[in-house]
């Protein structure tokens, strides 16, 4: 059935990671589970994670893959890896050689960037795993729990999973704490008396953490519903790094598979499909960003116009935002065809904002970088929490209108959370809109 | 050197949680259920035929940006040939999902999943809390099936009918006998063998499962003034009544009776399919009714329901005589139910007091009420109206799951 055996993996293996050392990259170990295609299903309903915790939503994930599978809609994914240490990257059974190979090789661009991108400073790969089965452990034993049980553990996580994005994004900022922040707040005061500061508020400063804000403050929250926020907070602030790279990521994996495999001098039966594959992964999506084509293209110009050294030193100090400001030019942009879209109201219709000329790119480009990532989310911060015991959020506009339909369902899942009254403000068609 | 490990996992790891998701799911197809009961597709399928039902997926909400002008994607064209304001599609691309870990959240299009589903099932999902008008103990006609009972034992039988605990039994009798007897004894290591005498048998007996047995009779008016639309009302609220009898009853008789101006018993295609012509004379299928229940269905041994749908136009002149053919078969029958097809109206189980549905009367505008040759069939009927004769207004297709409701929901009082 299948054309490989084990030996020939651990063959192949050796040389890409003799390949890999010559190129400089310095990469966690990699762990490969070998697994069949429902595994494979399994593994990817929870984002690859050997442990999660339970949640109907991953059985929908679960669901979905498989019927888009069945009809054919959809592969399963060549790649996917943890960030931890040892990585771990799965193969699928059913897959042939030149997959594996490419799966192997992709693997290690990821596992370099993992260790050595600066997003991923402080994520921490020697116990993400620990992290998450302890989570998981929780959460089972909630379930378990007859005084709790099943309903009362998935009302608490569908709300958390409403503001699961709703953490700060930004990484290697220290915020102050309470104590310094008042202290702050006393200096300007006495500095200047005009200044009209506050210190019984609260939050002193804007608050992005929303998650551990409620469960930190909230007054109706029991032990164990604070603790499930907490999870929830923390496996957003695992995946964030990964969100705030996805482009870079991927277009630095799929440099680093292309490399090796160049060098692999493999026999054109394994190079030939490998060569179909490696375009298929790399190829425009009409109408669409595709990550994967959109990175490789940028690391390919990079090292063409400045040379591999230089395209290390990106993977390393850049993410995905500062990486498309600085790299998107004008000629990238045309080359890559890329317009910018929306529906009009007036006409009904999807009709094209800017197409990439003289005039358009840089257009497109913002608009563009306002598509990658976190940057579809909305920021949501905590303003503060009146005497009243309201708590007060605050919409981030910038200039793109909140779903209204989802705001409202988000909405009622704070107030489940938070127990009192809670107020929403964002601006809706230029008008201020209040939950 | 990396580390190859073939997965030693035996556990299907999603399956909890795919359970959770199909409960969740099952709600839905519940609350979904009265907008897919007039599909078409539905309609007229036999009993083991699987329906596919399309359940908009459970969502979960986040913050995400609306789908609105400044809400603009970028995506890379095909060609330089493309220009601003070309148009381009009438809905919002979906945004394409990049393999691998860290997805960003984006928001989802409309995720439908196809469930399939039996009409059984169906009707199991549609009916479990609905109770039918309580039956009256009628003498039963149908024997629907026979059950097998055990009754005692006898030394006699077949094989896989052996008492293994009565033949036990013997045999321990047998053994103190004999040890009493000084024929048999305990301590030695001589075992004390099963004889043929021990050997008992159970006697089985069928038993007669008796049922209670229905029939209904389907009402339509067909006259000219009943459109392809109001029709399809009709269909889809007899459709489901059907379903729902033949849910509740093991045998399930109906009888489908036509009428313009006059009343012809026909069989089920016909009665679905049958051209509109002519006036309307309603009490004519009422008097042929009660004839066909006089010949075949006698209401002792039979449990009659009685459904006349129409769009409550009828002769001035006809009004009372139907009064009095309706209150006759109220009479005889378990429940009467009087349906009107009526696109103006719009709302009446949200207007109505669920516990008075037939003292309403948001019928006031109707365009039918304002042509005087008609006569207002509809309040006319109020007197009759208790728990064995009840009114329902349809107006669109979501109103036949709320008609049909005030039709059986909740326990009715017994008689």
């Amino acid at each position: 059935m299948s054309d490989w055996t084990e030996a020939d993996l651990l063959h192949w293996d050796e040389k890409i990671i003799r390949v890999a050392e010559d190129l400089g990259l310095d990469w966690h170990p990699i762990d490969y589970e070998i697994i069949d295609y429902q595994e494979m299903m399994g593994a990817m309903a929870y984002t690859g994670l050997p442990t999660h915790y339970r949640h109907w939503s991953y059985g929908k994930e679960y669901e979905r893959t498989h019927t888009l599978y069945n009809m054919g809609q959809t592969g399963l994914p060549y790649e996917m890896i943890i960030n931890s240490n040892p990585s771990i990257a799965y193969l699928m059974r059913e897959n042939a050689l030149y997959i594996h190979l490419l799966t192997m090789a992709h693997c290690v661009g990821h596992s370099d960037f993992f260790k050595q991108n600066r997003m991923f400073a402080e994520t921490n790969p020697n116990h993400v795993i620990d992290t998450f089965k302890a989570g998981a452990k929780f959460v089972r034993q909630l379930i378990e729990d007859p005084s709790i049980g099943i309903d009362k553990v998935e009302n608490i996580l569908d709300a958390a999973h409403a503001i699961k994005y709703q953490v700060p994004r930004y990484r290697g900022i220290t915020t102050p704490t309470t104590t310094q922040q008042v202290a702050l707040e006393r200096e300007k005061m006495e500095n200047d008396p005009t200044y009209d500061g506050d210190i019984t508020k609260t939050p002193l400063q804007p608050e992005y953490n929303v998650l551990r804000f409620i469960a930190d403050h909230s007054k109706h929250l029991s032990d164990w519903e604070r603790h499930l926020l907490l999870i929830v907070e923390e496996s957003s602030q695992y995946f964030i790094p990964q969100a705030l790279t996805k482009v870079m990521n991927e277009g630095w994996a799929c440099t680093i598979h292309y490399k090796i495999i160049q060098e692999l001098n493999l026999p054109d039966s394994l190079h030939l499909p490998f060569l179909k594959l490696h375009n298929q992964v790399v190829r425009t999506h009409l109408g669409q960003l595709n990550p994967y084509h959109l990175g490789f293209k940028l690391f390919e110009k990079i090292i063409e116009e400045e040379g591999f050294d230089e395209a290390m030193i990106v993977r390393e100090v850049h993410n995905d935002i500062s990486f498309l400001r600085f790299y998107l030019d004008e000629k990238f942009m045309q080359d890559m065809n890329y317009f910018s879209y929306s529906f009009k109201k007036t006409k009904k219709a999807i009709t094209i904002d800017d197409v990439s000329d003289d005039d358009g790119w840089e257009k497109v480009r913002d608009e563009l970088i306002r598509n990658v990532g976190l940057n579809r989310v909305p920021i949501v911060y905590v303003d503060e929490v009146k005497k009243d015991n309201t708590l007060c959020l605050v919409h981030e506009h910038d200039g793109r209108d909140l779903d209204i339909q989802y705001a409202s369902k988000v909405y009622e899942h704070l107030q489940t959370l938070w127990g009192d009254d809670v107020k929403l403000v964002s601006l809706v068609e230029n008008e201020v809109w209040e939950f | 050197m990396s580390v190859f490990r073939k997965h030693k996992s035996i556990v299907d790891r999603a399956a909890s949680d795919r359970f959770r998701h199909k409960k969740k799911i099952e709600k839905a197809i519940k609350e979904s259920i009265k907008d897919v009961i007039a599909e078409e597709s539905i309609i007229g399928q036999n009993g083991t035929k699987k329906i596919r039902i399309p359940v908009k997926g459970i969502r979960e909400y986040r913050f995400v940006y609306g789908n609105n002008e400044k809400n603009k994607s970028v995506g890379s064209g095909g060609d330089h040939t493309i220009k601003r304001g070309q148009k381009i599609g009438k809905q919002r691309a979906e945004k394409g999902q990049g393999q691998g870990t860290g997805k960003a959240s984006d928001k989802e299009g409309d995720e439908y999943y196809d469930v399939e589903v039996s009409l059984e099932e169906l009707a199991e999902y549609l009916f479990n809390d609905l109770e039918l008008p309580d039956l009256e103990k009628k003498r039963f006609r149908f024997v629907s099936h026979e059950t097998i009972k055990r009754k005692g034992y006898r030394f006699k039988g077949i094989r896989p009918r052996l008492s293994k605990k009565e033949t036990l039994k013997r045999k321990i009798r047998r053994q103190k006998m004999a040890e009493k007897a000084g024929t048999y004894d305990p301590e030695g290591d001589e075992r004390f063998p099963f004889h043929k005498d021990d050997l008992k048998y159970h006697h089985i007996k069928p038993k007669v499962k008796e049922n209670s047995s229905a029939v209904i009779f389907f009402l339509m008016d067909v006259s000219g003034s009943m459109s392809m639309e109001r029709k399809f009302l009709a269909r889809s609220f007899f459709f489901l009544l059907y379903q729902f009898l033949n849910h509740k009853y093991d045998q399930v008789e109906v009888v489908f009776i036509s009428h313009s101006t006059q009343a012809k018993r026909v069989d089920e295609d016909d009665f679905f399919k049958v051209g509109t012509h002519g006036g309307t004379i309603v009490s004519s299928c009422l008097d042929l009714e009660l004839d066909i229940i006089q010949k075949e269905y006698h209401p002792n041994s039979w449990n009659i329901y009685s459904f006349y749908c129409g769009d409550g136009e009828n002769w001035t002149s006809d009004n009372e005589k139907c009064i009095d053919l309706f209150s006759q078969i109220k009479d005889v029958s378990q429940l009467t139910g009087y349906c009107e097809i009526n696109e103006h109206y719009k709302g009446l189980a949200d207007e109505v007091d669920p516990n008075d549905p037939f003292h309403g009367t948001p019928w006031g505008t109707f365009s039918a009420w304002k042509n005087e040759e008609m006569e207002n069939l509809w309040s006319k009927l109020n007197p009759l109206c208790d728990n064995k004769f009840k009114k329902v207004m349809v107006g669109q297709p979501e109103h036949i799951w709320k008609a049909f409701h005030s039709l059986f929901g909740g326990k009715s009082t017994h008689e």
